[in-house]
């Protein structure tokens, strides 16, 4: 798996099986699930007030004030207007299921409900996205930077010029070796478009944030990088839009994800390697002249000499 | 088999197992020999039609065995350790007891000689002195004398002149020495030999200190006019008392360092060491000091047949996928550590051989 | 083998075959101690001069003898900062195994990345010219191993960069990508 999963798969998994259930008009199951997405998302699926017959999913997000001042509560409406309920206590959005009328649909329908819902914290990311792309298509100057802090330490910026949309990640590396191993996969993004000539013009610096976001609260450390996409209109027109949406807010994610794996594999590599040379060592040994061997029994006896 | 030089055959190859032997010493007939496993305990053994077998386990020490000797005519032996103890042992009713000496020493002792006489013995130590040890009638134990002057680290090696007062000193201050070991209350007063007149106790009757390294054996040769060393610069000096008592002839050899030398004759000294081989020199009349031959012909050593068990141990344990060559082409696997004569006869040149590699070689060397 | 590395790997081998000749002995500064003087450094008369062989300024090996052990401290090649990381983890790593290594020291000696501690009780224990082997290859190995490492982690942040931006450049909508969210239009929505 190189790219990450953009879909939630704990949300598709859990609708999948109430859906069916349902759909096979079995009695629905009591559910009350908890669980997390990347960037500190969470999940918190249940049957509202106790009734089995509904289902309940609730998200959270620590930016989500952030998102809806640019318009995520609308995208959101237009995306699950059907499902959209009163929030749940502590959460940022709840959509609500009810299970008899999903047993009423069709199979493709059920898969799209199921597709829509596990998309979810995606389209949330989208709305800001969304909202700046259309600016640029219209040639809406002047507005002002989107600044979301989707991460406790971590910051996007998205802007709109009058031709392209800039989208800036900072990001935070816990240790010396991830900023080492994070910078050859910057540098790599930043050289990759020699393979891909259409894709977006990705730049990095390290430490210093770049000169869009000078004079900004923008961070400064050993620590911190910063990621930059040039968005130019063809990667924002209608059909290219939902494509870039779904890759660019996981990348941080994903570099993350594989400077974990790049750590994962040396450590195995050195672990293989480092019992290798126990046994170059093991050849100086001279192996002991007493053969003398006990069975599982108790009896003794002398290995043969080879 | 035939080197240049010299007839040799290996006797006897046996092994005590893979921990080194410490040292080792023989009865007077060569029958029995005691030795140490580098542990605390001396095994005595008797060669029964080619079979060796534990005759005796002598136990005392609570620290490794450094040093053991066997006095020929008396039959005692004694043993010194890193516990700072000396032991003599004597064989009564068919059991071995033990005597301990007061050394007065606060350090490991190294190595221990009985004097040609059997009446004293000398013992080396880390507290960078010599005891001189004889036996007290009056009070029924054993009394030791100090050499300190001028010894400046421990003292490896020692070795006596066949005059019973002469005791040559090697020590890791890279300097070899001769002193006076007389004790009057047990010697008679000794005659001056080419060494020196000097015979108060502890006097220094000759110093060598132009060696580079540190000593590992001293040996007189068996008329005791020459005294020959071998260092850890590979080095190995010889000098003559008869000739020139002052100046040493040094031979650097291009081998890795010796750990003990013995004389075969006035003429040829056998030196091994951490090469695994015992090498034969010969002293010319003239002092000149020459390379003769290895005792050890090259061999390859088949590491025993192909077995299926051994090439998969092997990919186990080694990550070794062909056979991997552990063997040295000589006899000695590991550094030779002590050299003896093993025969009774004085022109008889058996020699055995004692290394870390826990094997006891016996040799059967002819000079041409 | 590049032409500088024969005689240096020869270089270190003949001078660790003749640091290894070493032999059990006492400490003669405290009472029974026996411990390797190349560490405690008590008696100077007993420590053999260190001799440190050098193939460039990066790479390079001291030996340091004595009577009864020898300090091996080896240098690697780290040319950049990413061989400067693998070089540092794995070698972390081994001293985190060292007991596995009966020879290899916890910590390395300042200025050097890895020391192995050889005493005579090593070299009573196991075959001289092997451990002097071991010695050889691991230097040999080890630089091939971090170079390969770089390699492969090289390798690993282009393929994900290269297929991130491929899947980015993608203008049409991908029908196979089944990653685009289909919006809703039907009767569902009507409920």
């Amino acid at each position: 798996m190189i790219l990450l999963e953009i879909k939630n798969r704990i949300v598709e998994e859990t609708f999948k099986l109430r859906f069916e259930n349902a759909k096979q008009g079995n009695k629905p199951e009591n559910v009350d699930i908890t669980f997390a997405d990347f960037d500190g998302v969470l999940f918190h699926v249940s049957n509202p007030n106790g009734d089995k017959s509904k289902l309940r999913m609730s998200v959270s997000l620590k930016f989500y004030k952030e998102l809806q001042s640019h318009g995520c509560d609308d995208l959101l409406k237009q995306q699950y207007a059907a499902f959209l309920c009163p929030t749940e206590e502590g959460y940022s959005v709840s959509l609500e299921y009810e299970l008899d009328k999903i047993a009423a649909c069709s199979q493709e329908e059920i898969d799209q409900v199921i597709a829509q819902a596990a998309f979810i914290k995606r389209n949330c990311f989208a709305s800001v996205f969304e909202k700046y792309f259309n600016f640029l298509e219209k040639g809406e100057l002047g507005h002002e930077r989107a600044v979301i802090h989707y991460r406790d330490d971590e910051t996007m910026y998205v802007e709109a010029q009058h031709d392209r949309v800039t989208v800036i990640f900072s990001t935070v590396f816990k240790s010396a070796d991830d900023i080492v191993i994070g910078k050859i996969f910057l540098q790599e993004f930043k050289e990759g478009r020699r393979a891909s000539a259409t894709a977006p013009q990705v730049l990095f610096s390290h430490r210093d944030p770049p000169g869009e976001l000078q004079g900004t609260d923008a961070r400064v450390g050993e620590n911190i990088g910063y990621i930059t996409f040039v968005l130019l209109p063809r990667h924002i027109n209608k059909q290219a839009r939902d494509n870039t949406i779904n890759l660019i807010h996981t990348v941080r994610d994903y570099i993350h994800y594989h400077i974990k794996c790049s750590k994962a594999y040396i450590h195995s590599r050195m672990r293989a390697k480092t019992s290798e040379f126990v046994k170059v060592l093991n050849r100086a040994r001279p192996e002991p002249k007493d053969r003398t061997r006990k069975t599982i029994t108790g009896k003794t006896f002398v290995q043969a000499e080879y | 088999m035939t080197s240049n030089g010299a007839h040799y055959q290996v006797a006897e190859a046996h092994s005590f197992g893979i921990e080194p032997i410490t040292c080792h010493a023989w009865n007077k007939n060569k029958t029995e020999i005691a030795f140490s496993l580098n542990g605390n305990d001396v095994i005595l053994c008797k060669n029964h039609n080619g079979h060796w077998s534990t005759t005796a386990t002598l136990s005392a020490h609570d620290l490794r065995v450094t040093s053991i000797d066997w006095a020929p005519d008396t039959n005692r032996i004694v043993t010194c350790g890193a516990d700072r103890n000396a032991y003599v042992w004597t064989f009564v009713n068919g059991a071995w007891t033990k005597a301990l000496v007061l050394l007065r020493i606060n350090r490991a002792a190294t190595c221990v000689r009985w004097s040609p006489k059997e009446n004293k013995f000398a013992v080396g130590c880390g507290a960078k002195l010599v005891a001189v040890c004889y036996f007290d009638e009056e009070n029924d134990w054993w009394l030791s004398k100090h050499i300190k002057k001028p010894i400046r680290s421990t003292v490896t090696t020692i070795d006596w002149h066949p005059n019973n007062y002469a005791l040559a000193v090697g020590a890791s201050d890279f300097t070899t020495r001769v002193f006076s070991a007389y004790i009057k209350e047990v010697d008679e007063k000794p005659q001056p030999s080419a060494w020196g007149e000097k015979s108060t106790f502890a006097s220094l009757m000759a110093e060598y200190s132009r060696s580079g390294g540190w000593v590992h054996s001293v040996r007189f040769s068996p008329s005791g006019d020459k005294l020959a060393w071998v260092s850890h610069d590979s080095s190995i000096s010889v000098v003559d008392s008869r000739r020139d008592v002052q100046h040493p002839v040094i031979l650097r050899t291009t081998f890795l360092p010796f750990m003990d030398c013995i004389w075969l004759s006035e003429a040829f000294i056998l030196a091994a060491g951490h090469d695994c081989c015992p090498i034969l020199y010969s002293v010319e009349a003239t002092g000149k000091l020459s390379f003769v031959s290895k005792i050890d012909q090259a061999q390859k050593r088949e590491s025993g047949a192909f077995s299926a068990l051994k090439k998969f141990k092997d990919l186990d344990l080694r990550a070794a996928t062909e056979n991997v060559d552990v063997f040295i082409e000589t006899t000695h696997q590991n550094t030779i550590t002590q050299l003896s004569r093993s025969s009774t006869d004085k022109n008889d040149t058996h020699v055995c051989s004692t290394g870390m590699d826990g094997q006891m070689v016996l040799w059967d060397v002819r000079i041409k | 083998m590049s032409a500088t590395l024969r005689p240096y790997l020869n270089a270190v081998r003949a001078t660790l075959t003749a640091a290894l000749c070493v032999q059990n002995f006492d400490s003669q500064v405290v009472e029974r101690h026996n411990k390797p003087e190349v560490e405690v450094r008590s008696s100077k008369e007993l420590l053999l001069n260190p001799v440190v062989i050098s193939r460039n300024e990066k790479e390079r090996v001291l030996i340091e003898g004595s009577v009864n052990s020898v300090r091996v401290s080896i240098a690697i090649k780290q040319a950049d900062e990413i061989e400067k990381l693998l070089c540092h983890k794995f070698m972390r790593f081994m001293a985190m195994r060292a007991e596995n290594f009966s020879i290899m020291r916890r910590k390395p000696i300042e200025g050097y990345d890895i020391s192995f501690l050889i005493t005579n009780f090593n070299t009573e224990q196991m075959y001289k010219h092997k451990l002097v082997d071991f010695v050889i290859s691991f230097m040999e190995e080890i630089d091939k191993e971090i170079s390969d490492m770089k390699l492969t982690l090289n390798a690993r942040a282009r393929i994900c960069a290269e297929e991130f931006l491929k899947k980015a450049s993608l203008i049409k909508q991908d029908k196979i990508n089944q990653r685009i969210p289909v919006k809703i239009s039907t009767s569902l929505l009507q409920f």
